[in-house]
């Protein structure tokens, strides 16, 4: 292998990136991942491993792994946070009765000395239901304003109607390609 | 050398040298903060083989998952250029693989696995055939016949994990009156319309003894910590989640339909993906044939396939034995199903 081939498929790699998607169960990770690929959502199941998805977006090759958040499957979760660059976590903005545990399971993230690097996007997802809370009552249940460990971004979004999805995708890219790929 | 040492820090500072216990140690320390310390050392050593034996299964886990990605991709790739007869050994290799392996994955790992393995046995039937035409192939059905508990299933019951915290504990906190839907009523009729309900998040919570009727089309449904509770509902155009119920009699149409921590409650349903269930037990289903003028509308707005009803395929989270049916749930016979629900 020449050199030029091994610095170009140093730089492709370079341009992969793996992001992990948590959240509580029914919070609509799996959905939000369909929808982003363009897939059919209806016959979306309840996840009971994982999955994984690669995308295309903005010349990076994203490896979402979606990880069920059913409560018997939280504890793998950290099976799972190994060379993660950035960590979605999809909230059910509907679900007022869980959002306290929301916090609780995003804090313990928080504290994962593996994903200590990793940038961290939320999703406030179900946008659509009139009974959703808006972003803006999210944030300040997820105290996300208390974050000092990681770069973050709250997104309002609707998995459902496909609302809003890219926007907080294109922060992501954003702040991670300014990280791999630094001007010169 | 430990003894003096101990002695003048005192049993909680000593080190693991000095719980070699040496007969020294044995003079300056009284016996009951001896034992006290043994026991410590007893505790720490537990915890270090327990430790020891997580990460054991961790990196075998780890291996197992980058093996088996490998062997999956060397199958894709012989499939592709049509080398059949090493892609099937390749398969038969991973098949191996993931028996072996059995033993320390999570449960949910042995279930990817298995249906890796199952894609590339048909994707290689299915190449078998368009590359033999001629050659008469009988395809074996990868899906059976629904048989109560009986859909695929990794081979071994989830090993409890003594991490997890009680399965039985509330995860929710009493909110405030919903929006839309019930709380804590006592023996009453209760009732929503289609205007009231099309396309709304709807709450049902902490009712007693209540007959709730939900004629129309809402986006979702949740149903918490209620008893003894008749719940009959429209066509949901998302997900259904029953959380901590007893003793309900509940029918409705859905996407999905998550229960947990429910016991004691027989369940209507047409669910067009799957119905799951977590720390149940008692539940027991039968197909959706509750009515009321109007539901054709509502079916329509609501979005789901008339045509998919999954009611039978239910999976069990706390149990993932393919070969045994899960003993937490179960099928209404048909003699014994609701046919008036006045
Ligand atoms: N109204 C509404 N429903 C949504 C939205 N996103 C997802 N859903 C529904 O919520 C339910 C759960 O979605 P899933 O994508 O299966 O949730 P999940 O987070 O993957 O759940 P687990 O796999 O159990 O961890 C499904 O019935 C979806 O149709 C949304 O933005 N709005
Ligand atoms: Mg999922």
């Amino acid at each position: 292998m020449g050199l030029l081939t091994i610095l170009k498929k140093l730089r492709e790699k370079e341009r992969e990136l793996r992001l992990l998607v948590l959240g509580l169960d029914n919070a609509g990770k799996t959905t939000l991942l369909k929808r982003l690929n363009g897939e059919d959502v209806g016959g979306t199941s309840p996840t009971l491993g994982f999955n994984i998805k690669t995308l295309e977006h903005r010349g990076f090759r994203l490896h979402l792994w979606d990880v069920g958040g059913q409560r018997s499957l939280r504890s793998y979760w950290r099976n799972y946070f190994e060379s993660t660059d950035a960590l979605l976590w999809v909230v059910d903005s509907s679900d007022r009765q869980r959002l306290r545990l929301c916090a609780t399971e995003l804090r313990a993230l928080l504290r994962e000395e593996r994903l200590a690097g990793a940038a961290l996007l939320v999703f406030a997802n179900k946008q659509d239901l009139p009974g959703a809370l808006p972003a803006a009552d999210i944030r300040e249940a997820l105290e996300l304003d208390s974050i000092r460990s990681h770069r973050w971004r709250l997104q309002g979004c609707s998995a459902f109607t496909g609302r809003d999805l890219l926007p907080g995708l294109d922060w992501l890219l954003d702040e991670l390609g300014a990280r791999l790929c630094p001007p010169d | 050398r430990a003894a003096p040492s101990l002695a003048r820090r005192g049993p909680a500072a000593a080190g693991p040298e000095a719980a070699a216990g040496s007969a020294a140690s044995a003079v300056v320390l009284p016996e009951r903060l001896q034992r006290r310390e043994a026991e410590r050392q007893q505790g720490v050593e537990r915890q270090r083989q327990k430790k020891e034996a997580q990460v054991v299964k961790e990196e075998q886990s780890e291996f197992f998952l980058g093996a088996s990605a490998r062997e999956r991709e060397a199958v894709e790739a012989l499939l592709a250029a049509g080398a059949l007869e090493e892609a099937a050994a390749r398969l038969q290799a991973l098949q191996k693989l993931l028996t072996d392996s059995v033993r320390f994955l999570a449960p949910y790992e042995v279930r990817q696995g298995q249906e890796a393995v199952a894609r590339l046995q048909g994707e290689l039937a299915a190449r078998r055939e368009q590359l033999q035409p001629k050659k008469k192939f009988a395809f074996r059905a990868l899906k059976k016949e629904a048989a109560p508990g009986s859909a695929p299933r990794p081979a071994e019951p989830a090993p409890p994990d003594l991490a997890a915290p009680d399965p039985d504990l509330a995860e929710g906190d009493p909110g405030g009156p919903p929006l839309c839907g019930f709380s804590g009523a006592r023996d009453e009729e209760l009732e929503l319309g289609g205007a009231e309900l099309l396309q709304r998040d709807v709450l049902l919570s902490e009712l007693r003894g209540c007959r709730v009727l939900l004629r129309g089309n809402p986006n979702t449904l949740r149903v918490r910590d209620c008893s003894g509770c008749t719940v009959l509902c429209g066509p949901v155009s998302t997900s259904v989640l029953v959380d901590g119920c007893s003793d309900c009699l509940l029918a409705m149409a859905c996407q999905q339909l998550r229960t947990h921590r429910t016991h004691g409650c027989r369940v209507y349903v047409q669910v067009t993906s799957r119905a799951v269930i977590e720390a149940c037990s008692d539940v027991s289903f039968a197909p959706y044939s509750w009515s009321y003028p109007g539901i054709e509308r509502d079916f329509e707005s609501s979005g789901l396939d008339r045509n998919r009803n999954n009611w039978n395929l239910v999976d069990d989270f706390d149990w993932l034995a393919t070969d045994q049916p899960s003993p937490n749930w179960s099928l209404i016979p048909e003699q014994e199903r609701v046919t008036s629900w006045d």
